[in-house]
């Protein structure tokens, strides 16, 4: 065992002292130095907020009384998962963003395939489709929320002028998630198509051409040579628009504001009611932090089942 | 070779270091910058009294009386006393949320608030508002109405100056009552004459009546009011629950009482009932869906803010000019007529470095002759009994010359004193968000009265224990 020792020291040495560099060189404090305004940043608007709020949520803490808050443990985690409001909410987000997020992918693709090879006037329909992602979510919603008015609204004028009756797309407890669901469909798959576009048009066109040659038809080359191939950029596109699902709050804000009853109360429209409109900041946190793992293990299982060897 | 890559590290960790420096400065002169501006500001104004000048800064509500201060007052104010007084007009909620965290902060960036009554308990309770007890005279105090005097006091001090009143009333189209077909089909009809409804029966029997009928081409709805999740259906509900007597707390506001209350059930099967008379989409109501209702002339009778009606009065955009009339509220079953009350009130804030120039400038923008200027300007309804004699107002009429523009003020002034302030505690903000989303639930068929309000007094018995 001694002499093994002795040789694999021996070994070292000899390492260190002539044999040829292994790994990366030695760097210095340079580098390191380099990156502590970022990291300095990132501490100050990042880290640091969330460590606060994660401590936040282990007190109870009303904004407006004017005390300090109280360390009170999970307590607001055990009221929160005994709350009945909490699981409708994650019901809802998790409705919404599964519906909106699928149904953008698929039109996002099927329109990303239609521009890919090209036709008359392309460009300027390509600009076209781009404009309600431009739009502040807010004044979606308001537009949303003037539009589908059921009394004076051009939607319902115009359902009305062909006969159809009169319909409360933001009233009805049926319809209100579902109008939702198509307001941010309207207004964020032209976000996928843009990501899903590029990516096509960076493929290579030899492929193509080949599987051609073999006789493959275009739903074959689509689902043997495209989808492998653009699986990246898919799911990056994919996870950005589940993300930013998971937050869906301003077009709930101009419209139904989590109603009716609590049919498109989402986890972060109750996070603002409860942090925002009764102040208990601590039980917003709580919220806040569960909403947080329900994003990351939706990912992280997204994540597994598209690119297994991610 | 090594000296060189050594000194080259150095100067790389000196440049970096340097930056994150220079990072970290800038946020601590920014502060400074910032600390500067504010003791800029303190000394920039011209001063009244100690020569010092001073800038205020104020939040409004971009209500008709938050625009008359922003526009019309604040320039005035200053060219009287040199005061600049920054008016920001933001939505309701927003200046809630805002208020809280600058509170929170202690923040001194805004001396002035216009507040929604309720948050007085709320900002009473946490200290956050300067009392202004001293600021009024004993002639102030007795000129202005009691009710909006109460509404703006917690804990025994008067923490707001009120601004505008607005209790709920009834809106009847009186081209519609007046009109001979119509009156002769309603006594046909239920065996009645028609005239404003004095109870709540007979509302609903007219409600019923009117409902589907047609007049002047417009299909009608019996009624219309603000029905929608979120304040609207709870400020509707409280005016029916008062005229039924429901008191939806015991005394002091430990217990919800809603569902043990034969009253409140009462109440709010009334309620619910009557929303079957309202036009399609009512659940989506908002106070503008029911003045825009009012004034296409598609409703015949509303609960709505007794200072909207001014709206359907402007030629350009109603088609109702000069026909609509306010009265009380229908009076329930035992003989109470009793609207929900609705009042904005002008409060300093405790954290202002300019609390006594804060103060005057409150106390100016609710003077007697302000009150009336802020009336006589679309402001809302005044606070002061003088204002509600004062020929200014009681002379105005509307351009046909016949019709009195503030022909409403005898009833607001009648209505003052039998309205109701919502639950007069800290949560009470929570109370209207836990109560609404079950209010919801009945009107639209998903629970019944009993069941829901036994679920808002179950939820709102949890946030009073918590």
């Amino acid at each position: 065992m001694s002499i093994m020792k002795n040789n694999l020291s021996g070994a070292r040495t000899a390492s260190k002292q002539s044999g040829p560099r292994r790994g990366p060189r030695k760097a210095g404090f340079g580098p390191v130095a380099a990156m502590i305004p970022g990291v300095l940043f990132l501490a100050a608007i990042a880290i640091y907020p969330t460590i606060y709020s994660l401590s936040v949520s282990l007190t109870r803490w009303r904004l407006t009384t004017g005390e300090d808050p109280r360390f009170v443990g999970l307590e607001n985690y055990a009221n929160l998962l005994s709350d009945s409001s909490f699981w409708n909410s994650v019901r809802v987000t998790l409705v919404f963003v599964i519906f909106a997020v699928s149904i953008e992918f698929l039109i996002a693709f099927l329109m990303a395939l239609l521009f890919f090879r090209g036709f008359p006037g392309d460009k300027l329909m390509r600009t076209l489709i781009l404009l309600p992602m431009l739009c502040a979510p807010i004044v979606v919603g308001l537009l949303a929320r003037f539009s589908l008015e059921p009394t004076f609204g051009i939607v319902n004028q115009l359902m009305r002028s062909f006969g159809l009756p009169t319909t409360e797309f933001l009233g009805s407890t049926e319809l209100a998630l579902p109008t939702l669901i198509a307001i941010d469909v309207w207004q964020w798959t032209p976000f996928l198509f843009l990501i899903f576009l590029a990516a096509m048009q960076g493929l290579p066109e030899e492929i193509i051409e080949a599987s051609k040659l073999d006789g493959a038809s275009w739903p074959k080359i689509i689902w043997h040579q495209f989808l492998p191939l653009l699986q990246y950029p898919l799911m990056v596109g994919i996870l950005l628009r589940l993300i930013d699902s998971f937050r869906v709050y301003e077009i709930i804000f101009m419209t139904t504001r989590g109603g009716p009853i609590d049919a498109t109360s989402t986890m972060s429209w109750q996070i603002y009611d409860v942090g925002f409109r009764s102040f208990t900041i601590s039980y917003a946190a709580a919220y806040s932090w569960l909403l947080l793992l329900l994003v990351l293990f939706t990912v992280n299982l997204l994540i597994r089942r598209m690119v297994p060897k991610f | 070779m090594k000296t060189t890559k050594n000194r080259r590290s150095i100067r790389n960790a000196s440049v970096s270091l340097a930056a994150a420096a220079a990072l970290v400065l800038s946020g601590c002169t920014a502060g400074a910058i910032d600390s500067g501006d504010q003791a800029t500001d303190s000394d920039s104004g011209s001063g009244s009294g100690s020569g010092e000048q001073v800038t205020l800064n104020a939040i409004f509500l971009p209500a008709t009386w938050g625009t008359v201060v922003q526009e019309q007052l604040a320039p005035l104010y200053e060219q009287e006393t040199g005061v600049k007084v920054n008016v920001e007009l933001i939505g309701r909620d927003a200046i809630h949320e805002k208020m809280a965290v600058l509170f929170t902060s202690q923040d001194s960036s805004y001396d002035i608030f216009n507040l929604d009554y309720n948050w007085i308990p709320e900002f009473g309770q946490g200290g956050h508002l300067v009392p202004l007890d001293d600021a009024l005279t004993a002639e102030d105090k007795a000129d202005f109405l009691p009710l909006a005097l109460e509404v703006a006091t917690w804990g025994g001090q008067l923490l707001g100056v009120p601004q505008t009143v607005h209790p709920a009333v009834l809106w009847y189209n009186s081209a519609l009552y007046e009109d001979a077909q119509t009156k002769a089909d309603f006594l046909s009809s239920t065996g009645q004459e028609l005239a404003a409804p004095a109870t709540m029966e007979d509302w609903f029997t007219q409600v019923k009546f009117f409902d589907g009928r047609t007049f002047k081409g417009q299909e009608l709805s019996g009624w219309a009011a603000q029905a929608a999740k979120g304040y609207g259906n709870v400020h509707t509900w409280l005016s029916f629950a008062f005229s039924y007597g429901c008191k939806p707390f015991n005394e002091d506001f430990t217990e919800s009482t809603l569902s043990s209350s034969p009253e409140c059930l009462q109440a709010t099967s009334r309620w619910a009932e009557m929303m079957n008379y309202m036009p399609a989409g009512a659940n989506e109501f908002t106070y503008d869906n029911v003045t825009a209702a009012a004034q296409q002339g598609t409703v015949a009778t509303a609960i709505q803010w007794s200072w909207g009606q001014f709206a359907t009065d402007i030629p350009g955009s109603s088609q109702t000019v000069g026909d609509w009339s306010i009265t009380e509220m229908p009076a329930g079953p035992t003989g109470i007529s009793s609207g929900h009350l609705a009042e904005w009130v002008i409060s300093v804030s405790k954290y202002s470095k300019h609390v006594d120039e804060a103060i005057k400038f409150s106390v100016w923008l609710e003077s007697k002759k302000n009150d009336v200027f802020q009336a006589s300007n679309g402001g809302g309804d005044p606070v002061r009994f003088s204002s509600y004699s004062d020929p200014i107002l009681t002379d105005e009429l509307l351009p046909d010359g016949e019709t009195a523009r503030f022909r409403r003020h005898s009833v607001v002034l009648s209505a003052m004193n039998s309205a109701q302030p919502r639950p007069f505690f800290p949560g009470e903000e929570i109370w209207e968000t836990t109560l609404s989303t079950e209010l919801s639930a009945i009107s639209l068929g998903e629970r019944s009265v009993e069941e829901a309000l036994a679920r808002a007094d179950e939820a709102q018995n949890k946030n009073l224990a918590q």
